[in-house]
């Protein structure tokens, strides 16, 4: 399976009171063509900056560092009209408010239609009515009014279908859905992911999701990266994650979510809270927190093999060898 | 069965629609339509419901933070909606909430010692010596150190101001407590510990919980029993195990089916509503679900189905079951 995209040792610093802090350090993934990964952690991880800096969408006095590949192509070297080119055509996004990422004052059909017009060159006539195709594409009743109709007159699952229909209507080869059904109700996450599971598997997409539901990931992602404050902790198949967590933070995140059948136990949460940019320490990050934490802990571990494309960050698993990329 | 501390009767909230310049009323968003439940001492009542069902509203109405539009709200024995305002105030000493979003329900301006101080100066409790001392101790049982109540809420993470509120609700010793999504804001590892210290508190203490929240596994986890709100009515109420293992109204079945599991290899029957939720201001006919319900047959357009106990304790509003 060729890899659509590889991200290698991204690294991004953010500006904060003239100073730089490290906001995701060293990360790197690939996603194969068809293949959905799943990028999950708690806020402040770094999971959607990472998102940002593939599509080149962060901050100017953002410092980033490393390669995001697509189709061979390193896109933080590529010039700005070059990546508009890429932007919205070969890869696309969701993002998770489709109440604030859709233009207010813009009608449904003008917003599906802008990229269509920018990319594909068609005329507005033509935007329109593959908008209206679109939009019966993700399942939207009524697909000729709404058209027409401007955002605050559709329910958050309906703008979150119109979100998706933006986003597919280049027909990319990448799309990066940051955490498109956290702000929806669960009967409507279930048909939006349901609808996402049906375009991305006609289309042969490539996905980053990112999300920090491990039921989502369960149900939707081939392979998961675990992220803990900017760095990618474990990495590895949905099936081996789930059936043999090895970083002890992957564990605990299991542990401490109620589940929704079986013997109700004590809880078992996660001490204290994810250190903040600034107070960063040294050596794992996750050690000030972990119950299994060592005198090693306090020297940075690398990325260790625990098995067949299995890899943690945890000095535990130091025994199993480095992975070589 | 111990006597219960909370009884609900066919309570009602109706919010206007005004429209025009005299501000005519148009129509009703009917937010809560006919709720009846009881609560017994040191049980917790968990209610669930997607947004719009009436969930929050309802839990606000129970405490007259809003005024319900019917209905009848007897707590250990007194009506509270014939109660005058100081009756009232002097009521809310026993029946107390914790809200959402811990970053809107502190006030930005008071140091946290002095949001935990309020609600005794209010109720007249302790003498102003010991109130400091209380402010440390409640501080500490919820896991803070005491030094923080020299701090304000906005040097203080989601979760840690979470446990600000629920001290805040604690600081007057009441019965009831209700926690309107009080884990909803924060990250899974924290929500984990506030869950945990909920639990603790409750045995500690003795206290009764009306748990409101979106996240089943959550309720679940913390409820004795759960009722479950769909548009303002009652669609299900069973205790936690029973709803859980044999739910029987169709919106609680699709309700569960919807949940992601954490499992990869989970094998599951899935059942989709279609649609969105329609609106609390003009209601369907009939049974509220029947318009996205898969099995809805003629009468549930026509007759609004009856609450019957359809087991021991395992009520439902169904007319096919």
């Amino acid at each position: 399976m060729a890899d659509v995209l590889e991200v290698r040792d991204l690294t991004i610093e953010f500006l904060i009171e003239e100073r730089y802090y490290r906001a995701v350090q060293g990360v790197s993934f690939d996603i194969g063509e068809g293949e959905t990964l799943g990028l999950v952690g708690e806020s402040g991880c770094g999971k959607s900056v990472t998102s940002l800096a593939v599509m080149r969408l962060l901050p100017t006095h953002t410092k980033v560092s490393g390669q995001v590949k697509f189709r061979g192509q390193d896109l933080l070297k590529v010039g700005e009209p070059q990546m508009r080119q890429i932007r919205g055509n070969e890869i696309s996004m969701i993002f998770q408010e489709p109440m604030t990422s859709l233009n207010p004052v813009h009608r449904i059909g003008t917003q599906i239609s802008e990229s269509l017009i920018l990319h594909r060159n068609v005329s507005a006539a033509k935007a329109r009515a593959q908008s209206i195709d679109l939009l019966k594409l993700v399942g939207i009743p009524r697909a000729e009014q709404i058209v027409d109709e401007y955002p605050h007159q559709l329910s958050g699952g309906m703008r979150q279908r119109v979100m998706i229909a933006m986003a597919m209507a280049c027909q990319p080869s990448v799309l990066i859905a940051d955490e498109p059904t956290t702000a929806l109700d669960v009967t409507i996450q279930a048909q939006i992911l349901d609808l996402m599971r049906h375009l991305t598997a006609e289309n042969h997409m490539s996905t980053l999701l990112i999300t920090h539901d491990l039921g989502v990931v369960a149900e939707m992602c081939d392979r998961v990266a675990v992220m803990y404050a900017g760095q990618i902790v474990e990495q590895g198949p949905v099936r081996e994650i789930f059936r043999h967590p090895s970083h002890p933070y992957t564990v605990g995140l299991m542990n401490c979510i109620p589940k929704i059948a079986g013997e109700r136990k004590r809880l078992v949460p996660i001490e204290g809270n994810v250190p903040s940019l600034q107070n960063m320490g040294v050596g794992c990050r996750f050690a000030p927190r972990c119950p299994k934490a060592m005198d090693v802990c306090h020297e940075e571990p690398e990325e260790y093999s625990v098995g067949t494309e299995h890899t943690c960050r945890c000095w535990l698993h130091a025994e199993a060898g480095v992975t070589s990329r | 069965m111990t006597e219960a501390l909370l009884q609900v009767e066919e309570l009602v909230k109706y919010f206007p629609i005004r429209r025009g310049v005299l501000q005519r009323t148009v129509g009703h968003v009917k937010a809560v339509d006919g709720i009846s439940f009881a609560v017994n001492q040191g049980e917790t009542l968990g209610v669930v419901g997607e947004s719009g069902c009436g969930k929050s509203t309802m839990g606000r109405s129970v405490l007259r933070l809003i005024e319900p539009t019917k209905g009848k709200v007897t707590f250990n024995g007194k009506n509270v909606l014939s109660l005058n305002k100081p009756e009232m105030r002097a009521m809310r000493r026993e029946m107390q909430i914790v809200f959402q979003d811990p970053y809107a329900s502190l006030n930005p301006r008071y140091t946290i010692g002095q949001t935990l101080l309020e609600p005794m100066k209010i109720h007249n409790l302790h003498s102003p010596g010991e109130r400091m001392q209380k402010v440390h101790s409640l501080l500490e049982r919820v896991g803070l150190a005491s030094e923080y109540a020299r701090r304000f809420p906005h040097e203080f993470s989601g979760g840690q101001r979470q446990r600000v509120g629920i001290a805040r609700a604690l600081a007057v010793n009441p019965k009831l407590v209700i926690l309107d999504e009080p884990v909803a804001a924060l990250d899974v590892s924290v929500q984990s510990q506030v869950l945990n210290l909920l639990e603790d508190l409750q045995d500690e203490f003795h206290l009764t919980y009306v748990f409101i929240a979106h996240d089943l596994s959550v309720v679940r986890h913390i409820s004795d029993r759960v009722m479950v709100l769909y548009l303002g009515r009652m669609a299900e109420v069973a205790d936690s195990e029973e709803l859980f293992t044999n739910p029987l109204h169709p919106y609680t079945k699709a309700l569960l089916s919807a949940i992601p599991v954490p499992d990869p290899d989970a094998k599951r029957e899935r059942i989709i509503l279609q649609g969105d939720l329609p609106s609390p201001a003009n209601p369907p006919s009939g049974c509220p679900f029947h318009t996205r319900c898969p099995v809805a047959v003629d009468k549930c357009r026509q007759e609004v189905p009856a609450w019957r106990e359809v087991k021991s304790s395992h009520h439902v509003a169904c007319h096919l079951v």
